[in-house]
């Protein structure tokens, strides 16, 4: 096909809401606009991934006495600053570091850390303070507060078959699918199908509530699965799920998807035994993952309206423990990835391993503050509203 | 009829159709005093066998974690084995339920079966006793000493975490207290601590015998005083019944019934058993309002089916993978708080397997869902997703025989669901088209518990 004719066919299925956003961005009226809404992805690390054998300082003394048999060599580092340099898995991010794709956020946590896995993950999840217990997620307390128009349930979507509580408000939630075909199995039940279609309204209100999750399910499965078919990714993933997932809403992305909020787990991040091989694996997965996703969008020009938060529940232990591995700790980095970053690089200082809390890290950056510069900055929400308590923000979007 | 099955709904978890039949009946003071004799003569759970955890503190970090998923596996057990105590006729449906109201208020995750179920039995020895001697067991359960990290609370360096807990959740709530008075009560609970096994000990040497003011008052107050003046409040009965009722009643408070409720509560110096009676004898609990407003709760729903279609499961751990991927692990609430509940247990995700749970389990179908990954390295998921049940339809069938599609959709509605629902007529009419009289039985069984109104009790 010619490139003018493809043009003019592009443009003549404008209407359709199929049409890929990448090919949206072709079409004369759109040249110049990137697309309506920013969408932001979140990627978590689950089990406190070790910071310190991430982002390594390779300069640092005490890193190296006090991990004799975990510490990477500075020989092996990939050393990007000169205090600070990357795990050698993580090799394919270092090309989003020199082109200013990463911020790299260092001593992230809050006040009175919780070395718990469920309960620090709650705490991020629902953006507490560390003796506060709260039921609903900060992205869900979005929809709730700056979402009231959305009509969409898949306005926030998890690649995942469960959803998680960040995800969840007051009165709107996410919408967890881990792949549009297993959605489609899911609503296969002829009956509910049925019911799915009458009109709910003369019901009791819980009862009501539910048919309306149902009858939302079903119009967001047949969304998402003709959605799904629009555009297939030509990128390489890594074969893992975790592969598969980012590619999957690298494809939605680029398919123009009415999802603004995208939601992907990496899990296993629990090293306290021979932490090596296993830690390196996940964030050989990760790098890899990443790398082809922002190729991806980049290839489509959805990188500027793009961006990627990574996070785990805390880091772990300065000292390693006796199994070769590193027990629970509390401050850690968080990676942020997209094409409009303020602050390439590393934000702020490394951490200081001469001053520790019972072994710990100290945090410098409460995570809420990068959650406000998010929702206000990116997401265009009201931070003081949704996180309950004022935030500064930083400096990141 | 209606207000036996809302009764049974609320203070039990649904009855099977053989009870349904025996008890449609009853009068609501008859079948109120079967509930609470039936419950008062049900002996103690049976301890389990003790676990391998001495020696804990010495093991390698190896033998530690192999301990710890050994001690976590036998207490997922013990929850499948809850649910199955919670839909068995022979037990009481009044005190296991009871027992699950109180076990979601006093939240706790136990890390060893042991303190599981010592934790439940206390519970279950006072779960319609005396609220006031509740607390103070739970006070002193070990369980809930290391969840809340009161063996850390010692007089050099308090830990208030159990009296901030015990004031702002389990007891009078928020508003009602200064954060000196956590501070306060957290010196009076020093000592209060748990030994390795497991067992409740004081520790004189740390507990603080100096004088504390608390609500204005100042003594040499030790845990149980404050125990006491925390209930000497109003306010404490007025929390309490408040919880209760939007549990059994309804989420939307009547105050003038809670305000009822929690004076006799308050007058009757705490007699749970006294304030239950007095709601499942009142009229407005019956009330159209109430019936059928509330949202099973994931183990409401699994206790439920399994007494409708008299479910045995091959494989225990199906009881498991339900409570995971539905959202509430019996033993393992989310946090201090316990299960939000109500709207908070459906998104879309266990809507659909709620909703196809009917179809998974009559046509013994693989459920369509993953568990998310555990923190720890990749392990396989044990769990089996095939729940393999085996389902005993006969008294059903029994009920039904003989009887035309239109006379089964009401009696099985009637049976199975709160206020009886908007059946989709036509279509059940045809999806039973030309089918066997057992097949037009099971898919009108299945229709009707895939509605979203079976979902409600």
């Amino acid at each position: 096909m010619k490139r003018r004719s493809f043009l003019q066919k592009s443009a003549m299925a404008s209407t359709s809401i199929l049409v890929p956003a990448f090919l949206k961005a072709y079409q004369p009226e759109n040249l110049f606009n990137s697309r309506s809404g920013k969408i932001l992805v979140i990627v978590q690390l689950s089990g406190g991934n070790d910071g310190l054998n991430t982002v390594i300082p390779y300069r640092n003394d005490i890193y190296y006495q006090q991990r004799p048999t975990l510490a990477v060599q500075k020989s092996e580092v990939l050393q990007v600053s000169d205090q600070l340099g990357l795990n050698p898995v993580l090799s394919p991010l270092q090309s989003l570091y020199d082109d200013g794709l990463l911020s790299i956020v260092n001593n992230v946590g809050y006040p009175n850390p919780d070395r718990s896995h469920f309960r620090s993950m709650d705490i991020w999840h629902t953006a507490s303070e560390s003796n506060e217990y709260l039921s609903t997620g900060w992205l869900g307390r979005y929809l709730d507060s700056s979402c009231q128009g959305c009509e969409a349930a898949h306005h926030a979507l998890e690649v995942d078959d469960e959803l998680s509580l960040a995800l969840k408000g007051q009165q709107k939630k996410g919408f967890a699918m881990s792949n549009p075909q297993q959605l489609k199995r899911q609503t296969n039940n002829p009956l509910l199908k049925h019911l799915a279609a009458q009109d709910h309204h003369d019901h009791e209100e819980n009862v009501a509530y539910l048919y309306k999750i149902m009858a939302d399910t079903y119009s967001s499965a047949d969304y998402l699965s003709e959605k799904a078919k629009t555009y297939s990714s030509k990128m390489t993933y890594p074969p893992s799920a975790f592969g598969k997932r980012l590619k999957q809403v690298a494809e939605l992305i680029s398919a123009d998807t009415d999802t603004r909020i995208y939601y992907v787990s990496l899990s296993g991040f629990d090293t306290h035994v021979n932490q090596k091989s296993q830690q390196e694996r996940l964030l050989k997965q990760y790098a890899e993952g990443m790398s082809a996703f922002v190729k991806d969008l980049k290839q489509n020009r959805l990188l500027d309206d793009t961006l990627i938060m990574t996070f785990s529940e805390f880091g772990r232990r300065v000292k390693q423990n006796a199994s070769r591995g590193t027990d629970h700790g509390t401050a850690n980095n968080l990676f942020l990835i997209g094409g409009k970053l303020k602050r390439p690089g590393f934000f702020n200082e490394g951490p200081n391993l001469s001053t520790l809390d019972k072994g710990d890290l100290i945090y410098k950056v409460d995570f809420r503050d990068i959650y406000a510069t998010i929702l206000d900055k990116w997401l265009e929400g009201n931070s003081k509203q949704i996180l309950n308590k004022s935030f500064r923000g930083l400096n990141l979007v | 009829m209606e207000k036996i099955k809302h009764l049974y709904g609320r203070a039990g978890f649904g009855l099977s159709v053989g009870e349904w039949e025996q008890k449609r009946n009853l009068s609501v003071s008859q079948a109120v005093n079967e509930l609470f004799s039936k419950a008062l003569a049900t002996p103690p759970l049976s301890p389990p066998a003790t676990a391998n955890v001495e020696g804990f503190l010495q093991m390698s970090e190896m033998d530690k974690a192999e301990t710890r998923k050994k001690e976590r596996r036998l207490v997922v057990l013990q929850s499948a084995a809850w649910i199955k105590r919670m839909s068995d006729a022979s037990e009481s449906p009044l005190l296991e339920r009871m027992t699950l109201f109180w076990h979601g208020h006093f939240a706790c995750q136990s890390k060893t079966s042991v303190m599981a179920s010592n934790q439940l039995n206390t519970i279950r020895k006072h779960a319609l006793g005396n609220f006031r001697e509740l607390v103070l067991a739970i006070a002193k359960d070990p369980s809930m000493i290391r969840f809340l990290n009161n063996q850390q609370n010692r007089k050099q360096k308090p830990n208030e975490n159990f009296a901030r807990e015990l004031m702002e959740l389990f007891t009078i709530g928020r508003g009602n207290y200064t954060e000196k008075d956590i501070k306060e009560a957290a010196r009076a609970f020093t000592g209060w601590s748990s030994t390795a096994r497991g067992e409740y000990i004081f520790r004189a040497r740390v507990h603080d015998y100096g004088t504390k003011t608390f609500f204005g008052q100042s003594g040499r107050f030790d845990g149980t005083d404050i125990i006491d003046m925390i209930l000497e409040k109003k306010q404490t009965a007025e929390f309490i019944t408040r919880k209760i009722y939007r549990y059994f009643v309804n989420e939307q408070i009547n105050e003038a019934h809670v305000q009822q409720l929690a004076n006799s509560f308050y007058s009757s110096n705490y007699d749970i058993g006294k304030l239950m009676r007095q709601i499942f004898l009142s009229d407005w609990f019956y009330e159209a309002s109430n019936r059928g407003s509330k949202i099973k709760s994931p183990v409401d729903l699994m206790a439920g089916m399994i007494k409708n279609l008299q479910i045995e499961f091959e494989n225990e751990l199906a009881l498991v993978f339900l409570q995971k991927s539905l959202g509430q692990s019996l033993f393992n609430p989310p946090n201090v708080a316990g299960w939000p509940g109500s709207r908070s247990w459906v998104d879309n995700s266990t809507l659909m397997i709620r909703l196809n749970l009917p179809a998974f389990l009559l046509n013994s179908k693989e459920v369509n869902f993953k568990l998310k990954e555990e923190f720890e390295a990749k392990r396989q998921n044990k769990i089996t997703r095939r729940l393999n049940a085996n389902l005993d339809l006969t008294p059903i069938i029994a009920q039904v025989q003989g009887k035309d599609i239109e006379a089964q959709v009401k009696y099985l509605s009637d049976y199975l669901l709160p206020n009886s629902g908007k059946i989709p007529m036509p279509l059940f009419k045809r999806i039973t088209r030309g089918k066997s009289a057992e097949d037009t039985t099971k898919l009108v069984l299945l229709g009707i518990m895939s509605l979203p109104e079976y979902q409600m009790c």
